[in-house]
């Protein structure tokens, strides 16, 4: 059963990379091409034809060949680490692929691009941002409560404590009691409860980029697509706050005997969030588009602004470094979603110190366990 | 440029923060506008057009010791109210009289003077005032 997750998993990631990546260029910002400012109108010519078509063939060939692979995998019954393979094949293809668009694409903007930016005046603050703090709440609150509880009952836990479980809920590594083995569970929780969190209210908070002379049609779409990325993280980061401190405090349970193993709602919790996680960002990348493309309307004909505009500002047009820029987080020039800007020192220092606790956490669990 | 924005070039000569002030005056001016209208806190307003907090915060000084605005605490700022007509009028006219007369000192005729006076009057009515 769990195996057979693990290879379906394998394919159907194999089919949501394959499937964003024919998607990207489609939901791109008008002006750009693969991380680069050519302008509105050289955007949609022939040779930005040319170099899309070139990537399109590119992508679905490595997906082909990612999910013959995949396939091979899953009927060989290979060993269960090498089911990363296929996604681990298709991001290294995609990076190339993209490197080589983003090398063509420079060659259609000699400029350095615009240096203006614009900005609502209009004091509106969409969709607020209580709902983002009470998320970042949530997170403190639930990981506090996970650490708490667990060393609450360290005490009398036996010497034999669960690691993991199976599909069926039931313990099936178990490693002996150390602080590192039980505290593990918790402490994540509390991390990625506070990373989630912070992630969620530093995008309601994002740069908006809107075009020059366009009315309010552009803002309109910037305030939607920011609004809904938001709501999405939202409800994406409850769940797997929901998930992780269901899963501390059971784990404690059931190595108190108080439980035989997780609540059978657990599994289908996780497979909903993966669900959700999937299904919502396509979802919202076809909907809405990067930045809000899909809903400017006529408004998409005039000039980017705000640091999309500006070629000096991106590094290979993926990593967006300014000092003078006070925002944290900025509009992605190719992909979906936001970006860190990598020359705001506190927004870097901060995300670093998150982020170094996860990778942290994770090597203190490999050795722990 | 529409109504709702101001812009912001980072190659001009004027500073950014007069810019901002420049522009946020024309939209007052022209009615755009109105008293008590909430402004972006700094910090939004920053973030957005992507300069230093402190380059807006100026700029919002700038308005409200011109008058235009009133800053707020954390929440950002608002265009001021209109104040005692009475006062306002005879401010106002003592500041124009003082530009007057360093207009005459510049060596300006008062055709000349007045053929600037109509075309920022124009501008104003058309707008123009704030980019």
């Amino acid at each position: 059963m769990e195996r057979t997750i693990f290879d379906l998993q394998m394919v159907v990631e194999v089919i949501v990379i394959g499937g964003l990546m024919l998607l990207y260029p489609r939901i791109t910002r008008r002006g750009l091409l693969f991380g680069v400012y050519v302008g509105e109108e050289r955007s949609a010519g022939a040779e930005a034809r040319n170099i899309v078509g070139g990537w399109n063939r590119g992508a679905i060939t490595a997906t082909c060949i990612a999910l013959a692979v995949a396939v091979a995998l899953a009927l060989s019954r290979a060993n269960p680490l090498l089911t990363a393979a296929p996604t681990l094949l298709l991001a290294l293809a995609s990076v190339a692929l993209y490197l080589r668009s983003y090398r063509r694409a420079r060659s259609l903007a000699p400029e350095p691009g615009a240096r203006l930016a614009a900005a609502s005046i209009l004091a509106e603050v969409p969709g607020g941002t209580a709902i983002p703090v009470l998320v970042l709440l949530a997170g403190v609150l639930c990981g506090t409560f996970a650490v708490a509880y667990t060393e609450a009952h360290y005490g009398g836990l036996p010497d034999r404590v669960p690691t993991h479980f199976g599909t069926s809920g039931r313990p099936d590594a178990w490693s002996r009691k150390g602080f590192a083995s039980v505290m593990i569970m918790p402490v994540m929780t509390l991390i990625m409860g506070v990373l989630l969190g912070g992630v969620t209210v530093l995008t309601s908070r994002a740069k908006r980029a809107v075009r020059l002379d366009a009315g309010g049609g552009s803002l309109d779409a910037q305030n939607r697509f920011r609004g809904a990325i938001t709501r999405y993280l939202a409800v994406l980061s409850l769940l797997v706050i929901l998930l992780l401190t269901t899963m501390s405090i059971t784990s404690v349970q059931v190595g108190l005997g108080r439980r035989e193993g997780l609540p059978p709602a657990m599994l289908l919790l996780g497979i909903g969030l993966a669900a959700f996680a999937m299904i919502g960002a396509v979802w919202l990348a076809i909907r809405y588009g990067q930045g809000g493309s899909r809903l400017e309307g006529p408004a998409a004909a005039a000039p980017l602004t705000n640091g999309l505009a500006d070629n000096r500002a991106w590094r290979l047009g993926v990593f967006y470094v300014n000092p003078d820029d006070p925002s944290w987080m900025v509009e992605k020039r190719f992909g979906f979603g936001y970006t860190l800007n990598f020359g705001n020192r506190k927004a870097v220092a901060t995300l670093s110190v998150l982020f170094g606790a996860v990778i942290g956490l994770a090597i203190w669990a490999i050795a722990a366990l | 440029m529409a109504h709702w924005s101001v812009v912001v070039d980072r190659g001009s000569e004027e500073p950014v923060y007069a810019q901002i002030a420049r522009q946020v005056r024309g939209l007052i001016a022209a009615g755009d506008l109105r008293p008590g209208s909430p402004l972006p806190s700094v910090r939004t307003l920053a973030g957005d057009l992507g300069v230093n907090l402190n380059t807006v915060a100026r700029a919002y000084r700038r308005l409200e010791a011109d008058g235009f605005v009133e800053i707020l605490d954390r929440s950002g700022a608002r265009v001021a109210p209109p104040g005692s007509a009475a006062t306002t009028r005879e401010t106002l006219r003592e500041r124009l009289r003082d530009v007057l007369a360093r207009l005459r000192q510049a060596g300006m005729s008062s055709r000349d003077i007045q053929r600037i006076a109509s075309t920022e009057i124009a501008a104003l009515d058309d707008g123009e005032g704030r980019s």
